[in-house]
């Protein structure tokens, strides 16, 4: 294990952080520069995700560990089929907020911090998602929630910083639990490593248990389970509308990702199901799912309510990996692909038309249809995919889910799935039949007249949403069959 | 070569005493001249460190009764200490060549160097003390510098402050005194090795006479190294002295007693007699007690100096209770985080003096934007705090670390939520001052600090060794894990 291809997941993680680094020089030149700058950098990053591709189909994981820097932990960078998913979707979706950000921040300002922080929580946020053990992961989600109160925070209003200082305190909770977790487990099996089969617990006692609930809470907090969300429909919808895509769509899976390798990895399914802690889980999920959702159709700010919508979702995911099984590890993993998509392509077309209109109450956007018709025809297809309409993403996880909950003979979270629909239905369709049916034409009166978006930031938005149709129509569908193969590979099951 | 220690000594001791006379000389800089004395300290300690990594321990016997009378053990703990204590107090000296004259009078500036030296002398001799008669020489002569250095600055203050010091460290010392010579009286010994021998029997026939005896040495070494509820007089001094006084008092002298005692308990009077007695509880439960409330009274400061110092005394209830855990990786644990902290509060207490040098201002609602103004002391206080928080990359998360599996190890994991709850607290009384010098107001342009240069240097090089041992902690465990090995074999 000494070839080439074992330094790519270093590579993969440490090339954002040290271009971030290196931003923080290069924008003190041109401004102009600066955003060429950091979407070349996202760009490359992509492109280094995607190249180890080949090197994982072949080998199964590629990785090397540090043993030298933190001891006794050390650092070790490790990908397999499941981190890549996660890794290319966040890749993908930073490099397109990215490409959004350079005319949205000109009007918010203060680039100069927004674009090296930004890049700070991609390498936090890869660095999750290609370590091989617990006390590195710890590390790099630690970096990544530390670097995004810095975009949380952008807009420096009380109310922003509110909000941020709520996520912080929320954020070093969950780091703390997590810690508590990993020392308990390094303790208790003399490492962290996550690979198949080499689960750190083996017994059930109070001591394992008090370190699943430190596990729990740590990337709960993160992921918005409630009762721990409390921070999220306030720090989601405060940031600019890029961040606040990458927040909802992609740094929330961090903590999804976190209990999979906890849950599988750590654990291993047969202790938990043992043990029954499953139920906990399962019954955390059906709150989440139900609370998210309800409490979203009562919120008029537009970004309020894709925040809830985004807890509501995160209880999907928890719902299918506590499932236990193929089918809903399967869903979980590309529901988190598919809300990757969904939910980024919502806020960011959400942020265009508060750029456009600077209002943010559902309400006052009705009309808005005719102005943007392509930022608004994207929201409403990833409004729709929420939703669970075939052939759309998001119906496709939605079934898959629903067939774990079947193979677990739990029917009763069918229903749950079902009625979750009809209520994202019941908050995402009125934004939609507002936008193009509440006024009549001659009632279209904007206080400022405005256009729809110049290209650079509707082609992220419109690259999204075909995303949403393409992962859901295609027959050759690679982000499932990956998921598939993730999610055997997990459960130890040989195809 | 093996006399080098001593050399240490003797040189710290000239210099505190020759400083002065030579002061007189016009073209003597008393500042540089102690500096170039603590330099030539810090380079006789890294070669000491490497004789003792080539030749292992060993003890030096002034008396000539080898194993009886006076010794001098130059041991892991004292190769240890030794490079932290001149590293540190090198660099605190470096800052305060750019500080002092603004805070001192020209005329005090010899004595105050002279004072220093003194302080830097007898930490160095009380870490390598064998014997319980020249562990008690040093402990007075530091805590009587320790209370110079703060009563030397001008100011009611000062004075008041370095009264209330210099009264309960007379009460503390009487006590160790009392304490020694309850030992002397039924052991017949001094020497820490005769007397491990001794005790046992000594135990056999008179059981009070240890247990008081041990509950003296730890009560007064507690006033002095100010657990809680000892820690009355810290707060006063660490927060009115001058910034170089904060800096040595707050990351090195209160930690050297820690040292003394635990060589004291663990090596004289054994981990078996301190785990049979409640002591080891009682100071869990006092450690505890002192890590909440110092981190709940630094909550409520508004003087920034005064937050750094009830943040020392939640620090020092770290220290000792991973001591008090008494199982090698508290040990381990307290040990680091004597390093860690000692460097980063005197980090932290030089860039509260470097603000108030360039500002005035010390009041803690007044930082406002201070990030702008003063970018780089503001990068380098964000690094302390983010220290000793504990967040991964930094030095106090290894420190943390080993402390929560010393808790584990000795089976009583409440002490990690302890632990955690704690860095919490730290959180909720650093993140703030962090967050509103850069964020939450009109951002601003950023000018630089433009301080002295030794004041920068002194900083950075603070700052440089905290993300170091935060990253490669490698070289200094293994140091830690020799030093804890002859703590508690």
């Amino acid at each position: 294990m000494k070839g080439f291809s074992n330094y790519l997941p270093v590579l993969v993680v440490c090339f954002p952080i040290f271009a971030a680094l290196l931003l923080f020089l290069i924008q003190h030149f041109a401004a102009k520069l600066r955003d060429l700058a950091a979407q070349v950098i996202a760009g490359i990053t992509l492109a280094l995700v995607a190249s180890m591709y080949p090197f994982i189909k072949s080998l199964g994981t590629i990785g090397i560990s540090f043993s030298r820097i933190m001891p006794p932990f050390g650092i070790s960078f490790r990908a397999d089929l499941l981190s890549f998913i996660l890794a290319l979707i966040a890749a993908a979706v930073w490099l397109l907020a990215t490409i959004y950000s350079k005319e949205y921040m000109a009007h918010e300002g203060r680039q100069n911090r927004y674009y090296p922080f930004l890049l700070l929580s991609l390498g936090g946020c890869l660095g999750v998602f290609l370590t091989g053990d617990l006390f590195s992961l710890f590390v790099f989600f630690e970096l990544m929630s530390l670097t995004a109160y810095v975009l949380i925070v952008h807009e420096e209003s009380p109310f922003a910083m509110a909000a941020g200082y709520k996520y912080l305190i929320l954020t070093i909770i969950g780091g703390l639990a997590l810690f508590f977790g990993i020392a308990i487990a390094f303790a208790a099996a003399g490492n962290v490593q996550i690979a198949p089969g080499n689960y750190l617990f083996t017994q059930i006692n109070s001591l394992s248990f008090i370190a699943f609930i430190a596990f729990l809470v740590g990337f709960g907090i993160k992921m918005g389970i409630f009762p721990l969300h409390v921070w999220l429909p306030d720090a989601h919808p405060v940031a600019p509308s890029p961040a606040s895509a990458l927040l909802s769509g992609i740094m929330l899976k961090t903590g999804a990702y976190g209990l999979i390798r906890v849950v599988y990895n750590v654990y291993g399914p047969s202790l938990i199901a043992q043990a029954g802690w499953d139920k906990i889980l399962l019954a955390l999920a059906g709150i989440t799912i139900f609370l998210g959702s309800a409490v979203a159709i009562a919120q008029t700010d537009i970004k309020r309510r894709l925040a809830y919508s985004s807890i509501g979702q995160m209880g999907y995911v928890l719902l299918g990996l506590a499932l236990l099984n193929v089918n809903g590890l399967t869903g979980t993993i590309f529901h988190i692909f598919s809300h990757g998509l969904m939910k980024s392509t919502l806020f960011l077309s959400a942020g265009a038309m508060i750029y456009k209109t600077g209002k943010r109450q559902i309400s006052e956007f009705a009309g808005i249809g005719y102005k943007m018709p392509i930022t608004m025809g994207c929201f409403t297809l990833a409004a729709l995919a929420m939703i669970g309409i075939p052939p759309l993403n998001g119906f496709i996880s939605k079934l898959i889910l629903s067939m774990g909950a079947l193979d677990a003979g739990k029917p009763g979270f069918v229903f749950l799935l079902v009625l979750s629909s009809l209520m994202n239905g019941i908050y995402y369709l009125p934004i939609i039949i507002n936008a193009f049916l509440g006024v009549e034409k001659e009632k279209r009166v904007w206080a400022k007249p405005f256009t729809e978006l110049k290209w650079s930031m509707w082609a992220p938005i419109v690259l999204l949403a075909l995303g949403c149709l393409i992962f859901g129509l295609f027959p050759l569908n690679y982000p499932l069959d990956w998921a598939k193969a993730a999610a055997n590979l997990l459960l130890g099951v040989s195809k | 070569m093996s006399h080098l220690p001593v050399v240490i000594l003797v040189v710290y001791l000239a210099a505190a005493l020759g400083l002065i006379p030579l002061s007189k000389l016009k073209r003597f800089s008393p500042g540089w001249g102690a500096l170039a004395v603590t330099s030539l300290a810090l380079l006789l300690a890294i070669v000491s460190a490497l004789f003792v990594g080539a030749n292992g321990p060993y003890s030096l016997f002034p008396g000539g009764h080898a194993g009886q009378g006076i010794e001098i053990a130059v041991d892991w703990v004292a190769v240890l200490m030794h490079l932290t204590i001149n590293l540190v107090g090198l660099l605190i000296l470096v800052f305060s060549q750019g500080d002092l004259e603004s805070e001192l009078k020209r005329s005090y500036l010899p004595i105050y160097y002279a004072v220093y030296l003194l302080a830097l002398f007898a930490l160095n001799g009380l870490i390598m003390a064998g014997d319980l008669f020249n562990l008690y020489i040093f402990t007075e002569i530091c805590s009587i510098a320790a209370i110079a250095l703060v009563a030397i600055k001008p100011g009611k203050q000062c004075l008041q402050a370095g009264l209330k010091y210099m009264f309960l460290s007379a009460l503390a010392s009487g006590m160790i005194l009392l304490g020694i010579g309850l030992v002397y009286m039924v052991a017949g010994e001094l020497n820490i090795r005769a007397l491990a021998e001794a005790i046992p029997q000594a135990f056999q026939t008179c059981p009070w006479n240890v247990y008081v005896a041990v509950s003296l040495i730890i009560v007064g070494f507690g006033i002095k190294s100010a657990l809680f509820p000892l820690h009355l007089w810290l707060p006063d001094a660490h927060a009115s002295a001058a910034t170089p006084s904060s800096a040595i008092h707050s990351g090195l002298i209160i930690k050297m007693y820690i040292i003394a005692v635990a060589r004291i308990i663990f090596q004289a009077f054994g981990p078996n007699l301190f785990g049979s007695i409640p002591a080891p509880k009682v100071i869990l439960l006092l450690s505890t007690i002192g890590i909440f409330a110092g981190s709940v009274l630094a909550l409520v400061q508004t003087d920034l100096k005064r937050m750094l110092a009830y943040s020392t005394v939640a620090q020092i209830s770290y220290i000792i209770m991973g001591f008090a855990l008494a199982v090698p990786a508290g040990i381990r644990g307290g040990l680091l985080h004597i390093v860690n902290h000692g460097l980063t509060k005197s980090m932290l207490f030089l860039t509260a003096g470097a603000i108030i040098y360039k500002t005035g201002i010390r009041r803690i609602e007044e930082l406002r934007g201070i990030g702008f103004r003063m970018p780089l002391t503001t990068s380098i206080f964000s690094i302390g705090a983010l220290s000793l928080i504990g967040f991964p990359g930094f030095s106090g998360f290894v420190s943390k670390y080993y402390l929560a599996f010393g808790a584990l190890e000795a089976g009583k994991p409440i002490y990690v939520a302890v632990i955690l709850a704690s860095s919490l607290l730290n959180a909720v009384y650093y993140l703030p001052i962090v967050i509103r010098a850069f964020l939450g107001h009109k951002t601003g342009k950023f000018t630089w600090d433009q301080l002295p240069w030794p004041m920068t240097a002194a900083m950075t090089v603070l700052a440089a060794f905290n993300l170091y041992i935060g990253i490669l902690p490698g070289g200094l465990l293994g140091l830690v894990k020799l030093a804890a090995a002859a703590l508690l074999p």
